[in-house]
């Protein structure tokens, strides 16, 4: 526990920086959280959909006839019903698309064509889930089979048959070129320079509860409420409104429990744009429930990008510029990959100092399942980067970790800025370098390394470094717009209690606990006298919801700066109640208290009290003890760090045993650690699978091969080393607020410094790594032992 | 392929009768319903979830007869005269059970929805050998999948609860 600090604010740091027990548990531990499969209405009806066996085809026909008397069903929309009753949309995110990119148009249910196995055809409404499947057998479809664009090579030929006839071609976006610096004069200095094609492969977030919505239209009313797993209630709610037409004030969205996410759920589906839209129909109640084989064939995958490098270096090893050539396959659907160009453009000089880069990108559109965010998606740009050094410092015969330390931006050595814009005010990646160098004794390591070989055993060290905008430096002559800036409603009860309202939309990042832990200590209650009201959009202010590894800074923050506006209110009040000076008081444990003991002190129940009536205060006092509070980010900063791997690669079965798995990072100031060593933990945990088990799977013709957990593989607990941490401490951008995000950082650092690992322990066969997904069959062609 | 579609009846409905968390149970069920969807639909016990329905993930791990089931793949007229015990059971008069106060003092979890699997894979698992290893823990729980902790806090969170049980002088 922090110790507490004397002054203004006595009780600051008690529960800010503990790990205390999250209030979410009790509930979670015992069975009785509230996720959206566990919500029962009267009157509930079920939902199921029909969806494509093929990845692309012209659907011909829809005969439903069968299905609308089948036991049970009360409904069944195909794709022109459907159209009547919802718009057309955007994709999973809704037209998030980048800049002069055009939106493919396509209907909520299949209509003409289907483009991604699993694109839903229909949509049938029954009194069970069991008598919706049976009915959607009944269901008969005719396609006329069109050829399948299966990669993005494929669909930048312009004879690929055109997934979308509003676009006339397969490539969604450019290649588009942006550069920064004298690239040119920059590799014609360059003592050399070193190519490579490096790619990462398709996975995907699968979250353990899939998506999931409750619609229930009341037509006396006219409105609509629906319960949703998601990252932001508001968005759900903007989107149902927008694409059924519908009023927005009639629209309420609520989210209890949601089980996990990592950047799958936001804004609104199609298929729960169709459960909404038959509920408007019917007047009845549906729900849907993605199972999982729906959730692996069409929710969403992410992370397919391929990467030309070409690095202008020193024969010291100095870094002088990149030239990047970046595709994305975005699969059928496009939402977030366009608008992650300029992300992992930004992003790829990561904290190192170059003097120049050029970067063009492509997005293409194929017959696959939606790119969508996945923790950290803009990764690749540290995968490609933290690869790439590795294979520099092969090639100059330099131990990878002083390439990194030669190359890494120092604080206080100008120009303290990626070449590409940003700040890199206060990044603390040399000191993360160093210290994970000197942890895992690199020295004593090459030296068994040595021996091992000796026997014919084969351990690697790998290194990756990264910094993420969490939320980033501010930018002191930008004012950020109103949608940048973090809401958040405090008031005091009446009862005594304070009650936060957020946009946060939790889905296992305990935001329940670590806001109470942060508005505890600034207003001056105890912990367990703070409740955080979460997921409901006629209570919680607006905002984008859970995502980007905002809310420590964001929510954190305004949450710090609300409890004490909040304060300074009840301070006011109480000092006329008790007839002295606000300054001379103080909320400590829930009680008002004066300096002077002589004074007497007062409950805030009594507070609350007195404000609601009135008639103890004189005239022109602020009586709502309630603060809205727009927080704009502070100084903001980067979260970041190093990881370091050492890995044992057995050269006759390729599987690879993870020895020891250590993170030295900096998220600022932590408001619970054992939460931040959580996300952490299980950040890297995502990166060891997508590494070594993890792929999103096709077959030459389109077909999904990873539909079921037994053909798409998770880390399980024998997967998954010990994970040790180290936090460093953070460098202070901010007077008040340096809380930074913690979410994504373990997925994007975590595949490039097992990659590097595997690489290292590989070196004597002369293995060169560039592709990121190395299960043991892998590994045994590129060793030489196994054809490929 | 459903029964239906088959040509099989669907309608014919079987009497159940069990116990679930030590209290006498009853319901009448197609022969199709699973175990899980009986426990969450019929008895209204949402505590055990569903994250793959077809055996992976562990999520539905309730306890039949004092051993781990898959309650997704099992039928409910399978678990006739059975005893269960769910996550619903785990927590006597209120009062969290030592494993799952463990959990909640070492973070064990984060979205919480593979949390009634691993309790209940658990507390199998240290009814039947009540002083494991870590690694006999990982190995134990390779059934289970977790999406957002890595296992660490997991692990620690059922050493932890093992360390309270047995007093240091375990031979
Ligand atoms: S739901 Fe039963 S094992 Fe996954
Ligand atoms: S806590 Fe989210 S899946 Fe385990």
């Amino acid at each position: 526990m922090s110790d507490s600090k004397s002054g203004v604010f006595p009780v600051a740091g008690r529960f800010t920086g503990s790990p205390v027990r999250r209030s979410e548990d009790p509930r979670l531990l015992t069975g009785r959280g509230m996720y959206v499969d566990d919500i029962r209405l009267p009157g509930m009806l079920h939902a199921a959909f029909v969806r494509s066996p093929m990845a692309h085809a012209v659907v011909l026909r829809v005969d439903t006839k069968a299905a609308r008397s089948a036991p049970g069903v009360r409904a069944v929309f195909d794709g022109q019903e459907m159209a009547q009753l919802a718009k057309a949309g955007g994709g999973p995110l809704g037209d998030m698309g980048g800049e002069g990119v055009e939106s493919p148009i396509f209907t909520v249910l299949a209509t003409d064509r289907v483009r991604m196995m699993g694109d839903p055809v229909a949509l049938v409404v029954a009194d069970s889930r069991y008598l919706a499947e049976d009915a959607c057998e009944l269901i008969q479809v005719e396609y006329q089979e069109l050829p399948a664009v299966t990669s993005a090579e494929q669909a930048l030929d312009p004879r690929s048959t055109p997934i979308f006839a509003n676009l006339g071609s397969n490539v969604l976006q450019g290649p588009t070129t942006e550069r920064f610096g004298d690239v040119e004069a920059v590799f014609a200095s360059a003592d050399r320079v070193v190519t490579a094609s490096l790619t990462q492969h398709r996975h995907q977030n699968v979250p353990m509860e899939g998506r999931g919505i409750v619609a229930s239209f009341d037509p006396a009313t006219g409105e609509l409420r629906v319960n949703a797993s998601t990252q932001g209630v508001h968005g759900v709610r903007e989107a149902l409104a927008a694409q059924l037409d519908i009023p927005l004030e009639k629209v309420h969205v609520r989210a209890g429990d949601i089980g996990g996410s990592f950047g799958l759920k936001f804004g609104v589906s199609r298929e729960e744009v169709a459960v909404a839209a038959a509920s408007l129909k019917l007047g009845l109640p549906v729900r849907w429930i993605e199972d999982r084989n729906e959730n692996l064939t069409v929710s969403g995958q992410a992370r397919e990008e391929s990467f030309e490098v070409e690095a202008a270096i020193t024969k010291d090893g100095d870094i002088l510029g990149l030239k990047v050539k970046m595709v994305i396959d975005a699969g059928a659907y496009p939402g977030v990959a366009p608008m992650l160009v300029g992300t992992i453009r930004q992003m790829i000089p990561g904290p190192y100092r170059m003097e120049a880069l050029s970067f063009t990108a492509t997005v293409a559109i194929t017959n696959k399942a939606s790119y969508v965010a996945y923790r950290g998606p803009w990764a690749s740009e540290t995968w490609v980067r933290e690869r790439l050094i590795d294979l520099i410092s092969a090639e100059l015969g330099r131990d990878p970790m002083q390439i990194r330390l030669r190359n890494v931006a120092v604080r206080g050595e100008p120009p303290l800025r990626m070449v590409t814009g940003p700040s890199l005010a206060g990044i603390t990646a040399q000191e993360s370098l160093q210290r994970a160098a000197a942890l895992i004794d690199l020295d004593s390591f090459r030296e068994r390394q040595e021996l091992a070989r000796q026997e014919g055993r084969y351990l690697g060290v790998g290194f990756g470094t990264f910094i993420e905008p969490a939320p980033g430096p501010r930018d002191p002559d930008e004012t950020p717009s109103e949608e940048e800036m973090e809401q958040l409603r405090m008031r005091l009860e009446l009862d005594g209690t304070v009650t936060v309202f957020t946009s946060q939309m939790p889905h296992g990042q305990s935001h329940q606990t670590t806001l109470a832990q942060v508005a505890a200590d600034h207003f001056g209650i105890p912990f367990s006298q703070v409740k955080v009201v979460v997921g409901d959009t006629d209570m919680v202010p607006m905002g984008f919801g859970t995502g980007g590894s905002r809310s420590a800074t964001m929510a954190g923050g305004a949450t710090l700066h609300a409890a004490r506006a909040l304060r300074a209110k009840v301070l006011e009040v109480a000092a006329q109640l008790i007839d002295t000076g606000p300054e001379t008081l103080n909320i400590i444990g829930g009680m008002v208290a004066a300096e002077k003991a002589s004074t007497r002190s007062i409950t805030l129940v009594e507070v609350a009290a007195a404000a609601a009536a009135g008639d103890r205060l004189p005239p022109g006092i602020d009586r709502e003890l309630e603060v809205n509070f727009a927080f704009d980010g502070g100084a903001g900063g980067w979260s970041g760090g190093t990881h370091c791997a050492v890995v044992e690669v057995d050269v006759e079965t390729g599987l690879v045993r993870v020895e020891r798995y250590l993170v030295v990072e900096d998220c600022g100031e932590m408001i619970n650690p054992a939460i931040v060593e959580g996300q952490v933990r299980g950040g890297v945990a995502q990166g060891i699978g997508a590494v070594l088990l993890e792929r999103s799977a096709y077959g030459e013709d389109g077909q999904f091969l990873s539909g079921s957990l037994m053909d798409y593989l998770l880390p399980t607990a024998t997967d998954v080393p010990q994970i040790e941490i180290e936090h460093l401490e953070t460098v202070r951008l901010d007077a008040d607020v340096n809380f930074r995000g913690v979410g994504e950082g373990g997925m994007i650092v975590a595949p490039p410094t097992l990659g590097n690992a595997i690489a290292d322990a590989l070196a004597p066969f002369g293995v060169r790594i560039t592709e990121q997904h190395l299960p043991p069959a892998r590994l045994l062609e590129l060793i030489g032992t196994m054809d490929a | 392929m459903s029964l239906s579609a088959k040509g099989l009846s669907t309608d014919e409905i079987f009497q159940v009768e069990l116990t679930v968390n030590g209290e006498r149970r009853e319901g009448a069920v197609e022969a199709r319903k699973t175990l899980a969807d009986f426990l969450r639909e019929d008895l209204a016990l949402t505590g055990t979830h569903l994250g793959c329905e077809h055996g992976v993930c562990g999520a539905c791990t309730v306890l039949v007869d004092g051993e781990p089931a898959r309650s997704c793949l099992m039928l409910a007229v399978q678990a006739r005269g059975s005893a269960v015990l769910t996550i619903e059971g785990l927590a006597q008069k209120g009062e969290l059970s030592s494993l799952q106060q463990s959990m909640w003092d070492n973070h064990s979890f984060q979205c919480g929805f593979c949390t009634p699997g691993f309790l209940m894979q658990i507390t199998a698992l240290l009814e039947q050998s009540p002083n494991p290893t870590e690694g006999e823990v990982r190995e134990a729980l390779s059934g289970n999948i977790c999406r957002c902790t890595g296992y660490q806090s997991i692990v620690k969170g059922v050493m932890a609860a093992i360390a309270s049980s047995n007093p240091k002088d375990v031979s």
